[in-house]
């Protein structure tokens, strides 16, 4: 089987297009992130976090929950539930002086809802100053990781080509995010900014480079072998030649994935959805983020007509 | 040729047979722990004797070395508890020098500790110190002394609060062991993480509210005179007659576990044995087997079987005589009991109940030591004493303000020296008066953790401790002493339950999807790459095996993301294969050699393969680095999946094609369209 056999398409015909709408994008994605700010997990903010299952012949709503929390003098909570009608989350902020303990929202659940059996499913209860603490490291992490990326790419590609993979990486982290943020918002699936979607960050971050290198890996060869082939032609060409590969490797990630968050239960849900999202953007970004900045930068900061200059010329240019 | 064939095949084989070495364990503690759950389930209680002894220590053995479950699949009470350093700075200063400045100092330092970091506490408050006490005119010495009038420099002090505050934590999580092992919660971790935290896993455990006051309430630490009398025995052996007269089977049915039938009983026998021979007159033993003799002798002696108990006989140089209760003849004088760790539990049971504390009474006490004792210890034999003490403490830890273990510069044994403040130190002096040649037990939460010979009248409030066997000993009793000298309150900063229900909803879902997903990758390889895709099938697999095995073999845990992390491996493992064989189509193509297109295959697409996987492995390493918990179980296995992918995904695979090759093909399937076909 093959999908793309000896394919020819000019992707970089229309790379001013795709270029601008992706910056478009991504500006705007963050603007409304910014604007609608972020519901950040019981892990990053600090509190106690209950979830509880109900199960009885009649099914509970949200609000009577709320109200028997209210009634049992636990102020402040928060009752949410995501796709599931029986399950519910019920988050306390922290209070200086005041411990919740689960033993006691049980019992106060299991009085004011006789009929239905109540499961304790899960209990996180973070301390205020962890919650600063993850958050810290959180941003840590993520700093680090594109730095160590940066370098590691520097190292090994040249600096321009290291600079386009991490603006590709920077592209799908925030796209990634940004969808995130926005299914949360539409409350499909739980997608709280914490520390499982940091590792799901991560693991973007991580993959994105994967088909990148893999592009530019043959531009490297290509420029050799092909001289004289005007530029854009020549990344044209590589791009087609890996294609195959591209689709691929992504493919098998994305099927995986999407059994992951179909299958794989409310926990792994989110995880599974942003790397979805992120390894999605990873294959696009390759293309039209990674290899057209490269041809952006020699066109408008070196001038190069890239239509007509080869790598040899634009080399023998820059020795010159 | 040949020996190139042989390279070929250790490859393959080497690797499969690690794998298999390295998860029997697993296999064999759920195998054994099945087996064990069937009887629990049965309660047949001889035949769950019978195969504890028999397979308890192969289980315990192969638990330790098999794979993990994280507490998020098993279910349990996670918790970090974290020492209030600043209190301890603040109680080891000298009280009267405690001023306005030094105050505005440790607030200055709380508030830059609280608002995040789990940094160590001290280098804050020094550099705090320095911009605000100096100033001043204050110096360290202002505050605190070093115990050593001879060197009071700053060095000395800053070194004797950093050994304080580690101290002050070695201490929280001595105390937190001895409960929780009290608790009875198996398989449970106790870490030291950072310089003030510390981390408890329960599996198993979902009671919120008793953890947590297991957890929180401080320790006590106690000094009682040690009463093990005739009375003491003669409640053990009224304990024995009740336990007897309320019927056996009320005992019987509390205890599931315990046993009393392994070689550390091997004393309790002797007496057992003896007490056979001595009554030989009318002898209610006689005709029994020896198995059937004890037997009767555990239901006739219900409590006091359990452990076994020693008359001193007064004076110097003279043998312990084992007791026997048969007689119930009791001389005044000093009795020792030693209790295995097999029955210890049963023990506990006993002498938790209402109508058992009636016959011990309000005046006295029974005590267990905390450790076992080191002599038997060593040879691998876990006894424990047990103590009559009077139930009133003679003092209570708080007058001790410091504590050391050094060597004993005569004998140069190990030792602990121990001051007291002026209030304690009169009574002190005032309580070993009165008890010269006697002991006085040093307990901590209600275990004995030495129990010293006065040898004279302490006076002036410094006292040596010695008889531990080895420093590590006197190390302990010098951490328990300073329960009383330190405070350092532990408060609980993160805590997190597990539903059973949830994990094994989770484990159930992570099964079913990672099911589904090794399908479609199997399926989708075989379908694009035909024979070729189910030589990358196989090293997936094998990948997948060894990622299970070299996680069990470090001791790592499966946690829900790491799970995923599994599943994501086996979707990313085969882009190598991928890079592989879409450069070997590539080569066919342009019309090389099966041969040279393999090689070419594997040779170009390294460093494509090489530089995706590092930059995965750094972002890895990041999140191992500053995750917590499940998370890290994902960083852990992704990392691990990486480096065997790289194995698998070239020279495996790489070994699959030769040996094709080696048989002579000149055309392997991979599934490109006719045209390309070599």
């Amino acid at each position: 089987m093959q999908f793309f056999h000896d394919t020819k398409i000019d992707f970089l015909s229309k790379r001013r297009l795709f270029f601008f709408a992706s910056v478009v994008i991504n500006i705007v994605g963050i603007l409304v992130v910014a604007i609608k700010g972020l519901d950040y997990g019981i892990d990053f903010v600090g509190g106690t976090e209950v979830g509880v299952k109900f199960s009885g012949s009649q099914a509970v709503q949200t609000e009577q929950v709320r109200k028997a929390m209210d009634e049992a003098k636990f102020a402040g909570s928060e009752i949410k539930s995501y796709g599931k009608t029986d399950e519910f989350l019920i988050r306390l902020p922290n209070v200086a002086g005041k411990d919740y303990s689960s033993t006691a929202i049980m019992e106060n659940l299991k009085k004011a809802f006789p009929n239905q059996t109540i499961t304790l499913l899960k209990v996180d209860k973070i301390g205020p100053k962890v919650g600063a603490e993850l958050r810290s490291k959180a941003f840590l992490a993520l700093g680090l990781s594109f730095v160590m990326i940066m370098i590691y790419i520097a190292f090994r590609f040249e600096f321009l080509y290291g600079l386009g993979a991490i603006v590709a990486l920077l592209h799908d982290a925030i796209l990634a995010f940004v969808v995130s943020v926005m299914v949360h918002d539409l409350g499909i699936i739980n997608l709280e900014v914490n520390q499982s979607m940091l590792a799901a960050m991560l693991t973007v971050i991580g993959f994105s480079v994967h088909d990148t290198v893999i592009i530019f890996d043959r531009i490297r060869e290509n420029r050799e072998k092909h001289k004289n082939m005007p530029f854009i032609d020549m990344v044209n060409l590589s791009i087609n030649e890996t294609l195959s590969r591209t689709i691929n490797t992504v493919m098998t990630a994305v099927l995986v994935l999407i059994v992951i968050t179909v299958f794989g239960g409310e926990v792994l849900q989110g995880f599974a959805f942003v790397m979805l999202i992120g390894f999605i953007t990873g294959a696009y970004s390759s293309i039209y983020i990674a290899s057209a900045f490269v041809a952006w930068y020699l066109e408008t900061f070196k001038k190069y007509d890239l239509h007509v200059e080869s790598y040899g010329s634009i080399s023998a240019k820059a020795k010159a | 040729m040949k020996q190139g064939l042989l390279r070929k095949w250790l490859i393959i084989t080497l690797p499969l047979i690690a794998a298999a070495v390295l998860l029997f364990p697993t296999f064999r503690a759920s195998q054994l722990e099945k087996q064990r759950q069937e009887l629990v389930a049965a309660k047949n209680e001889t035949a769950l004797a019978a195969f504890d002894k028999e397979n308890g220590e192969t289980l315990r053995k192969n638990k330790e070395q098999s794979l993990k479950l994280g507490l998020d699949l098993r279910g349990g009470i996670y918790v970090t508890l974290e020492a209030d350093v600043i209190r301890l700075l603040e109680e080891s200063a000298m009280r009267d020098a405690i001023d306005e400045v030094f105050l505005e100092t440790l607030e200055q330092t709380r508030q830059q500790v609280e608002s995040g970091g789990d940094d160590d506490v001290l280098p804050v408050f020094l550099k705090n110190f320095d911009a605000i006490a100096r100033p001043k005119g204050r110096k360290l010495f202002s505050y605190y002394d070093t115990g050593d009038n001879r060197d009071l420099s700053e060095d000395a002090i800053v070194k004797r609060l950093e050994r304080n505050i580690n101290e002050a934590i070695d201490q929280a999580i001595e105390v937190v062991r001895q409960r929780i092992d009290k608790y009875g919660v198996a398989e449970t971790t106790i870490q030291k993480q950072g310089t003030r935290r510390i981390v408890i896993e329960l599996p198993g455990v979902s009671n919120e509210a008793e953890v947590r006051s297991l957890l929180q309430t401080t320790a006590r630490l106690e000094f009682k005179l040690l009463r093990s009398n005739a009375q003491i025995v003669r409640s053990f052996f009224a304990i024995d007659q009740l336990l007897k007269n309320k019927g056996a089977q009320a005992t019987a049915s509390t205890n599931a576990t315990a046993t009393a039938s392994t070689a550390t009983t091997s004393a309790a026998s002797t007496a057992t044995a003896s007490a056979g021979a001595d009554s030989a007159k009318k002898d209610p033993y006689a005709g029994l087997s020896d198995e059937q003799k004890r037997e009767k002798f555990k239901k006739d002696y219900p409590f006091t079987s359990l452990f076994v108990t020693y008359f001193n006989p007064p004076g110097e140089g003279q043998q312990p005589v084992p007791v026997i209760y048969e007689k119930n003849e009791f001389p005044e004088g000093e009795y020792s009991f030693q209790i295995p760790e097999e029955t210890l539990q049963k023990y506990e049971e006993i002498m938790a109940r209402p109508d058992v504390r009636r016959i011990i009474g309000n005046e006295y006490q029974v005590l267990v030591s905390a450790k076992p004792e080191p002599f038997f210890e060593r040879q691998g034999i876990k006894l424990y004493y047990i103590y009559g003490v009077l139930a009133k403490p003679e003092l209570t830890g708080d007058v001790i303000s410091d504590a050391q273990a050094t060597f004993d510069p005569t004998t140069n044994a190990p030792m602990v020296t121990m001051d007291m403040n002026a209030d304690g130190a009169a009574n002190w002096a005032r309580i070993t008066g009165a008890n010269i040649k006697k002991r006085i037990a040093i307990v901590l939460d209600d275990r004995v953790y030495s129990a010293p010979t006065v040898q004279n009248k302490i006076t002036g409030g410094r006292s040596q401790i010695t008889g531990s066997s080895t420093i590590d000993e006197a190390r302990l009793l010098e951490i328990v002493l300073k329960a009383g000298a330190l405070k350092a309150p532990v408060k609980i900063v993160e805590e997190r339950v597990v539903g059973p229900s949830l994990g094994e909803d989770s484990i159930r879902k992570g099964i079913i999807s990672g099911a589904i997903a090794a399908l479609l990758v199997v399926l989708f390889m075989i379908l694009y790459y035909a024979n070729a895709g189910m030589l990358a099938d196989i090293a997936v697999m094998v990948n997948i095996l060894l990622v299970v095995a070299l996680l069990a073999a470090f001791g790592g845990t499966l946690t829900l993301p790491g799970i995923a992390g599994l599943i994501l491996t086996l979707g990313m493992a085969v882009d190598t294969n991928i890079l592989v064989f879409e450069r070997i189509r590539e080569e066919l193509a342009h019309g090389r050699s099966l041969r040279a297109a393999v090689d070419e295959g594997f040779k170009r697409a390294f460093n494509a393969i090489l530089d995706s996987n590092i930059t995965t492995m750094i972002t890895g390493a990041i999140l191992y680095y500053l995750g917590t918990g499940p998370i890290r179980g994902f960083a852990v296995t992704l990392m691990i999946g990486i480096i065997i992918t790289l194995f698998t995904g070239i020279t495996l695979s790489k070994v699959f094609f030769e040996l094709i090759l080696s048989r002579g093909a000149t055309s392997i399937n991979l599934g490109q369209p006719a045209s390309d076909k070599a």
